[in-house]
């Protein structure tokens, strides 16, 4: 990049700005916190200048690195172990990541190569690629022959990288893909510096491991600062958690040696941005566990890039979760409605599983459950599961055949893989059994096989086609009488038809300006939420209002002094109105010019009309949860 | 020694939980010239290893964040045990107050109340040495000019101290507002009197044209003075020459120290003696017009004729005697002569533009007698009629009312009475402050939107404890409010307000 852009920001009669401490940054050779207080007060200040010198040397440099780190991680054999056996080298996992193969070591130069595979298998068997070609349902069949337990692992021994590739690429091609990185982006470019939300995952020592723009190797200067940053308030025992600058914010998480660093100018708290930053976390142990500290322990300078090589689209996923799916700043889960007997009918065939040694099974469509249980006392949180539907829907080879892979749940057990058998039933329901035990992928089929044929006789799958093409709850049909309702929430779920609404209010939203809800309830750890309707259309309006619901959670939560019972907001876009009580949370969004009194009653209404659909918008008498 | 020792060493070496320092980018940047960039640093006593690392992250993140955020770089960074609160004071003149969160001392406070005081001792480091820039090219060294830094904080952060250690704004003080002026109302009789009183003290001076600043008790009312010296010449006042800053000794901003201000931090104002002695020897052509040690406490006390004087106490001896005080007015960037009279609880501050006369005490004497002449009937009628309707300490207490009133565009606020404001719960007041800090950043982020609208705003919180936690903000005028027998509903609690605002 050319040093000599005109956007750097010092003064350019900054006499440093030319200082020796940006060489070191310039290698890529990050200096060990140590080094920086040695650096006197200026020690940030060059990390700093170093931005400004990052020169394209620097790249050559960067590539060999990663090729050296690649091939030794293949040298330790990562996952060419047997299946079961542990995988002690890399320290990653514990091992019990042998079952399916090792981490996916993928990195770009490998992609281009790859053409897409016949088949692929799904999420797992990428990043175990070293072993097996592409982990077709035949080939696992064919390997059940061979020898139980093992199978799995050999089939990965035998091939390279291919197929495993190719399914990368194919999840690069047809996931879920933002559009916006551009991997000549760097920290000079004008454009990657006028992006509204960087995402960055660096290692202890300042390499970079993950950034949500730009080449991540290119950012290794970059990476060092912010590091350097870290750092040096660490050594004043400090810790820094946020740093303000007009509409920026910089907010900064420290796990063990993984930091994780979010700039942002998109107005969100930062209370909201911190728990993303937790959640990229999770995301990154369940794909990971956190043993993967152990290879910081072992080699500070650890390069980690490899080991999430491939992931990139499970967390631009998740990063494009934060401006849209409620659940990332909620901690709950949301339910796709469906009529009581049949989310009872999934649930019973799953409890039936979960009796043979399934610790949870879940069946979603989409990001919403349609039912869920879990074997005794085990208990699910909700961010676990964001982040594991999250995993498996950004994963486009997770579509198209079944898969067995490790995953870790990180408020379950951190330090644990658990097996996910993933099976998609359709192109948006999918099924997934989770398991401590590494050999259970056959076991698990079969279950799965048993609860496909349930589902499709008791006309489950059918409803919840249904479902989603109807949506759930609309503002538009909130009930007016107030006289009690036995509980239905639209035709196609009920059992009468109420008369509806919609057409007298098309176009205003609903009754006295409600354009929008949010329902939480606090014991189930599920939400509901209305469909967006007009004048809530747009993929922007949707955007702001799920901002300014983050907002006002915020606000409502302070850790300061407690949570708040009620709070009302009046601002240009809207009235919010929301409430906390002991049973539940609601949210509320209304027409900014909404007069207060009707707001107030619509909420109760909305309170009452929630309840008389819980039925259906909710999973209730699930197996106990304990979270 | 390693700096991570010094920084550790020096951070536990001192009890003070707060820290300022004043430094200039644009000095000190040749490699073991770091120091240079220091022209202040609260407690002095800390090692350089330690200021120059509280510098160091200072610089480095306004470096850091100007990357994303050009035109507005650091302004906060918020750690585990410590917030850091940034001023840019001047061009590359940036303050910088370090305050420790240590959960027995309250430490909830809003961001934009700890600026305030950056702001505020700046612009009275201004209003009586001129802008610091301006300072540093005369004086290259910068000698005089972290003397003067050095006594001025010294006086000025006297009145924040509690005990042996610096107390900040809280989440207690969260309704009242640093930087803002709280008028008197008067009656239209009382107005056009005080009307035709000005009238005859912007005359005392000839033909030049005199400011004035007219207060009651501690409220001000009438100035001809822009709101940016209007504030800055009140707060002075209120500090130090109203009768009760007079008869206390020392003042206060905030109620909550009232009465345990009398106990002057000894540590602090002895550790700035030194410098200040070294005074004479950087004596220069322009320090005939400083008012030396400005801020001092007990600086000001009422002569037989009704004029403030400067007490001649032992340092100040030198100067103050041949030397009326002057201040320089930011809007017309002139020096003025500063002359107080007081009257029962009338104080009337006039300023006699420097150039007006060849010697000071030529001109100062014969505006003193110009007021004595042709205002002292005026003045004592004024006083009268400002009595009569004066309705005591708590005359803008609104009963069930917590209130503190803003209009941004003048600089002025009207609030209820600190005494009133102590009796809300701490969780009340938290929440308040919580509320605010949230407009703050409402406000912020509609300044840099830039759209040219002001940002309008309505929020009713209930916190807690039941409280009801109210903030409006319209046209630029903001209504903070806490009501604790607010009653159960929305409605009742907007109720109030809409009644609190038609008054």
């Amino acid at each position: 990049m050319d040093s000599d852009s005109p956007n750097h920001p010092p003064p350019a009669d900054d006499p440093t700005v030319s200082g020796s401490g940006a060489i070191a940054v310039v290698d890529g050779e990050v200096p060990n916190p140590s080094s920086i207080e040695a650096n006197s007060v200026n020690g940030i200040g060059e990390k700093l200048e170093s931005i400004q010198v990052n020169d394209t040397d620097s790249r050559e440099v960067e590539d060999d690195g990663e090729r050296t780190v690649i091939e030794e991680s293949h040298v330790n054999g990562r996952s060419s172990d047997a299946a079961g056996s542990r995988v002690e080298e890399n320290g990653v996992g514990e091992g019990k990541r042998g079952g399916s193969g090792g981490v996916r070591r993928v990195n770009s130069e490998v992609e281009v190569e790859a053409v897409g595979s016949p088949s692929s298998s799904g999420y797992a068997g990428e990043r175990g690629s070293s072993g097996g070609g592409g982990l077709s349902t035949d080939e696992i069949e064919e390997e059940e022959e061979e020898g139980m337990g093992m199978g799995i692992g050999r089939t990965r021994r035998g091939g390279g990288f291919g197929n495993g590739v190719a399914a990368l690429a194919e999840d690069l091609g047809e996931g879920w893909v933002p559009g916006k990185r551009d991997v000549n982006e760097d920290d000079a470019s004008i454009s990657w510096r006028k992006r509204k939300k960087h995402f960055f995952i660096l290692s202890h020592s300042g390499k970079p491991i993950y950034s949500r723009y730009g080449d991540v190797h290119k950012l290794a200067g970059f990476s060092a600062t912010l590091q350097a940053i870290i750092s040096f308030v660490e050594n004043g025992g400090d810790r820094v958690k946020l740093v303000r600058a007009g509409k920026h914010q910089v907010v900064f998480l420290v796990k063990g040696p993984i930091y994780l660093v979010c700039i942002s100018c998109t107005e969100e708290p930062y209370e909201s941005l911190r728990g993303q930053l937790e959640l990229i976390y999770g995301q990154m142990i369940l794909i990971l566990t956190k043993s993967v500290n152990r290879c910081f322990e072992k080699n500070s300078k650890f390069d980690m890039t490899p080991l999430l090589g491939g992931t990139d689209t499970v967390f631009s996923s998740l990063i494009h979760s934060f401006s849209w799916n409620p659940a990332t700043f909620l901690h709950a889960y949301t339910c796709l409605p469906l009529a009581y007997p049949t989310r009872q009918a999934a649930g019973a065939v799953l409890q039936e599983v979960a009796d043979s040694g399934v610790l949870f099974a879940i069946l979603m469509c989409k990001h919403k459950v349609v039912s869920l249980v879990g074997a005794q006392k085990a208990s699910l949180h909700p961010d676990d599961m964001l982040l594991l539907s999250n995993f498996v829907m950004s994963s486009e080879s997770f579509r198209t055949s079944e898969s067995f892979s490790p995953i870790c749940l990180p408020r379950y057990n951190p330090m644990a893989f658990l097996y996910a058998y993933v099976h998609y039933l359709d192109g948006e329901t999918y099924l997934m059994l989770l398991t401590t035990s590494s050999d259970a992928f056959y076991h698990l089929k079969e279950c799965r096989i048993r609860i496909e044929s349930v589902l499709l006789k008791s006309n489950v799958l059918s409803e919840v086609h249904r479902s989603m093409f109807d949506g759930g709850m609309h503002v538009e049909d909130l009930p007016l009488d107030p006289s009690p309702r036995s509980g239905s929430l639209s035709p196609h779920l009920g059992q009468h038809s109420p008369e509806t609404f919609r057409d007298a209010y098309a176009g205003i939203g609903g009754h006295s300006g409600l354009w929008h809800f949010i329902y939480r309830s606090i014991y189930l750890d599920q939400y509901a939420s209305s469909e967006f309707s007009s004048p809530i259309n747009t993929s922007q309006q949707q955007k702001r209002l799920y901002r300014a619901y983050q907002k006002i959670y915020a606000s409502m939560h302070d850790r300061g002094s407690g949570t708040h019972k009620t709070q009302f907001r009046r601002d240009e876009h809207y009235v919010l109105l929301c409430w906390v009580t002991q049973d539940f949370e609601l949210y509320a969004a209304f027409d900014p010019l909404a007069d207060k009194a009707l707001a107030i009653k619509t909420c109760n209404r909305v309170c009452q009309w929630v309840k008389d659909v819980e039925n259906e918008m909710f999973l209730l008498g699930a197996s106990p949860f304990s979270w | 020694m390693g700096l991570s020792t010094a920084v550790s060493g020096g951070g536990a070496g001192s009890s003070e939980a707060v820290r300022i320092c004043v430094f200039d980018l644009r000095r000190g940047q040749q490699e073991g010239q770091e120091l240079d960039k220091i022209l202040y640093f609260y407690p002095p006593e800390l090692a350089f290893s330690y200021q120059l690392s509280v510098i160091g992250l200072s610089e480095g993140l306004i470096t850091f964040t100007r990357i994303f955020s050009p035109n507005a770089a650091c302004e906060v960074i918020e750690a585990e045990r410590h917030s850091h609160i940034f001023y840019q004071a001047e061009p590359d003149i940036w303050m910088v107050m370090v305050v420790e969160k240590n959960k027995e001392l309250e430490a909830i406070w809003r961001i934009e109340a700890l600026r305030s005081v950056l702001k505020e001792a700046h612009s009275l480091f201004m209003m009586f040495h001129g802008p610091i820039r301006p300072m540093l090219d005369k004086e290259p060294s910068g000698e005089l000019l972290r003397t003067n830094l050095s006594t001025f904080f010294t006086d000025y952060l006297s009145d924040f101290s509690a005990g042996k250690k610096l107390q900040v704004p809280s989440f207690r003080d969260t309704l009242q507002e640093k930087g803002s002026v709280q008028m008197l109302t008067v009656g239209r009789e009382a107005a056009i009197e005080v009307q035709s009183l000005v009238r005859v003290l912007e005359s005392s001076a000839g033909n030049a044209q005199c400011h004035s600043l007219v207060l009651f008790h501690d409220l001000l009312v009438s100035t001809s003075l822009s709101p940016e010296d209007a504030v800055n010449l009140y707060t002075y006042a209120v500090l130090r020459m109203t009768p009760r800053a007079l008869s206390s000794g020392t003042s206060s901003w905030s109620y909550l120290r009232k009465g345990s201000t009398a106990v002057q931090t000894t540590t602090s104002v002895s550790a700035s003696e030194q410098p200040y002695a070294s005074r004479d020897t950087s004596q220069t052509e322009d320090s005939k017009y400083l008012l030396p040690r400005p801020l001092k406490q007990s600086k000001w006390s009422k002569g037989k004729d009704g004029f403030l004087v400067t007490n001649a106490a032992a340092a100040d001896v030198r100067n103050s005697i041949s030397h009326p005080p002057t201040v320089w007015l930011q809007q017309s960037e002139e020096r003025m002569y500063l002359c107080a009279y007081q009257h029962k609880y009338l104080t009337i501050i006039v300023l006699i533009p420097v150039a007006s006369s060849n010697s000071a005490e030529q001109g100062i004497s014969m505006a003193k007698q110009q007021i004595l002449e042709n205002a002292s009937l005026k003045i004592s009628k004024v006083e009268e009629r400002l009595s009569k309707g004066w309705g005591g300490e708590n005359a803008y207490h609104v009963t069930g009312y917590r209130y503190l009133l803003l209009d941004g565009d003048r600089s002025v606020s009207r609030a209820s009475p600190p005494i009133k404001v102590t009796t809300l719960a701490k969780e009340s007041l938290v929440a308040m402050c919580k509320v605010r800090e949230e407009v703050d950043l409402e406000k912020s982020r509609a300044k840099w939107d830039d759209k040219g609208h002001e940002k309008d705003l309505e929020v009713c919180v209930r916190a807690k404890n039941n409280a009801w936690v109210i903030a409006r903000v319209t046209r630029g005028k903001e209504l903070y409010m806490v009501l604790e027998k607010g009653g159960e509903t929305l409605l009742y609690a907007s109720d109030a307000m809409e009644k609190f605002s038609n008054r």
